[in-house]
């Protein structure tokens, strides 16, 4: 079998991607796109020979080219999208269908996107595929997490750099061996945002897990007190080996950008520590329990516009 | 704790900041660029030496070959009082555009070893400090040395099962499209110690990164399909003083970082 896909890499340069894509573009955002593609080492160009077929509306998202900035913020909850464009300058919905709903706009003058993403790695996965078809090339997940750390607190945000990958969807594009990892730049980015907005932050491994309520030291966490005692000291495993944050789509979102040469990074605020959540009864009833005001959903928002601002600032420069 | 079996270094031997090459050779090679450098121990594979560079205290330690010698290297250096980790060693390129003689910052690792996944489970991400690989990224700037940022292979085999590369051409169908599936996931660089350093320097919440002197094409054989390393690979002298300066200067600007942060 040949290697085709190392080779087209190399035989497609940055300016079949601009050729490609300029023209359809709107204005403003093609010019970024090309210019962001150019300097990403590695990038895919979209020139390459899966992108032949004409891409029009995406199946899912119900997208088209031109309809997203090269920056793109993801939360998961389709609810949190308006309120996340209500901070930029200027924003327009670009399109809803299911669990995705997708807003386009300018914040400080950076174009922007913002795309709910469900829950879950599978849903995410589709997502990235299809934002990344019409342009999108670097991706910002912002969402909130559980902490497997004393020294992090509730209300704190985590920057996250990398992932344990306790996913399903990863693994269908990746060996379980190929590390979640986060770009450089976006977490460069995030610790500059996070400094200016005088956040309490920290830069660590997030747990992506394909499940909510399973995995929970003992039964009470699942329907009915299912349990598995595989389960027991999964938490303690995880807060050994440092890992800060729980959540539920980073992993998917590093891994897919890293092996099409995109950027990814994720920051999320902290609502509980997972190994204090269920007390001594193990119940675990997330909406007693966890605490999200409005403030600290648009303090996350508010730090991943200001990612998006610092990167596209350091992508003009460079 | 006091004298460490395989390293042989007790407390105080070793500066915070270590840089590790495989090769015990290529230590003094290290230090001959630093201000001043004394030599501490040497056992097995375990060469150690440390001095001054530009002002900041540095050790270098090799790890010998491969991910085991390399986890015991590690475990003894950080106790006696190591916390920042950079790997400066040779790699084979897995992309085209990374060419022989470039250097490869390697911001995390494909597990494809067995140390690291007796500390941790192969879920679990071999990543680099990203302080290590902001300063490895201005050393080779600041150097003018051509760099790309990215994923390294690292593997427990050097002599792997396709064609051509183990003895007697023995082979297993797994491995015949091994090299090309890790190019295709976009990994820049293969070597053979980079992915249990990063593990470990993470769960103990310690620094660590890797930098790679590209030596050769992985996916490129002669007509016959053999690998002869001897006659292929392209380790100058100069290219590996090139690596030791970059490592030396990654470390310089980490020492010049922490101070500033210590100070304010």
């Amino acid at each position: 079998m040949d290697s085709s896909p190392i080779v087209d890499r190399r035989s497609t340069g940055t300016l079949g991607c601009a050729a490609l894509h300029r023209p359809i573009n709107h204005q403003g955002i093609g010019a970024y796109r090309s210019q962001d593609h150019a300097r990403i080492e590695g990038t895919r160009s979209p020139a390459a020979p899966w992108y032949k077929t004409p891409v029009t509306v995406q199946y899912h998202l119900k997208l088209s080219p031109g309809d997203v900035a090269p920056y793109v913020l993801l939360p998961g909850d389709p609810g949190r999208v308006p309120l996340v464009a209500s901070m930029w300058d200027e924003s327009h919905e670009v399109a809803s269908n299911r669990e995705y709903v997708t807003f386009t706009g300018t914040y400080r003058g950076v174009p922007i996107s913002c795309t709910s993403t469900g829950i879950g790695c599978p849903s995410t996965a589709i997502a990235m595929e299809e934002l990344a078809r019409v342009g999108a090339t670097t991706f910002v997940r912002i969402g909130t997490c559980g902490t497997f750390q004393d020294r992090v607190h509730t209300g704190d945000i985590a920057i996250f750099d990398s992932a344990a990958r306790y996913d399903g969807a990863s693994r269908l594009y990746a060996p379980i061996e190929f590390p979640a990892v986060a770009d450089h730049e976006v977490v460069s980015a995030a610790i500059a945002a996070g400094r200016e907005l005088g956040l309490s932050f920290h830069v660590g491994t997030t747990r992506t897990a394909d499940s909510f309520y399973a995995l929970h030291p003992r039964p009470g966490s699942s329907f009915g007190g299912y349990w598995q005692s595989s389960w027991r000291e999964h938490f303690e495993d995880v807060k050994r080996m440092n890992v800060v944050a729980a959540e539920m789509e980073a992993s998917v979102i590093f891994v897919l950008a890293r092996i099409w040469g995109l950027r990814a990074g994720g920051v999320a605020i902290v609502l509980d520590n997972v190994l204090k959540v269920s007390g001594d009864s193990g119940d675990f009833d997330p909406q007693q329990q966890f605490d999200h005001g409005g403030d600290e959903i648009e303090r996350l928002a508010r730090m991943g516009s200001e990612i998006v601002r610092i990167l596209a600032e350091r992508d003009a420069a460079a | 704790m006091s004298l460490q079996y395989h390293v042989r270094v007790s407390p105080g031997d070793v500066a915070p900041y270590v840089l590790l090459p495989g090769d015990p050779g290529r230590v003094e090679v290290v230090a001959s660029l630093w201000d001043e450098t004394r030599h501490v121990a040497s056992n097995r594979e375990y060469v150690t030496f440390t001095g001054t560079y530009r002002g900041v205290p540095i050790s270098c330690t090799s790890t010998g070959i491969g991910s085991p010698s390399t986890a015991i290297a590690l475990e003894e250096l950080a106790r006696v009082g190591a916390t920042t980790f950079v790997r400066i060693g040779t790699s084979g390129s897995l992309q085209d555009r990374v060419g022989v003689g470039d250097l490869a910052i390697l911001d995390s690792a494909i597990r494809a070893d067995g140390a690291s996944t007796l500390y941790a489970p192969p879920e679990f991400p071999a990543v680099a400090h990203h302080e290590v690989v902001d300063a490895a990224i201005e050393a080779t700037t600041g150097l003018g040395v051509r760099h790309h940022v990215g994923t390294t292979f690292s593997t427990d085999l050097f002599y792997v099962p396709e064609a051509g590369s183990a003895f007697g051409g023995y082979e297993q169908s797994a491995w015949r499209e091994r090299y090309a599936d890790v190019a295709r996931a976009n990994a820049l660089a293969a070597e053979m110690e980079a992915g249990v350093l990063m593990v470990l320097s993470r769960i103990w919440g310690l620094r660590g990164g890797a930098i790679a002197l590209v030596a050769d094409v992985a996916e490129e054989r002669d007509e016959s399909g053999a690998f002869d390393p001897q006659a292929s690979f392209d380790v100058s002298e100069e290219s590996i003083e090139r690596l030791a300066r970059v490592g030396c200067e990654t470390v310089r600007i980490l020492g010049e970082r922490d101070r500033a942060r210590e100070g304010a």
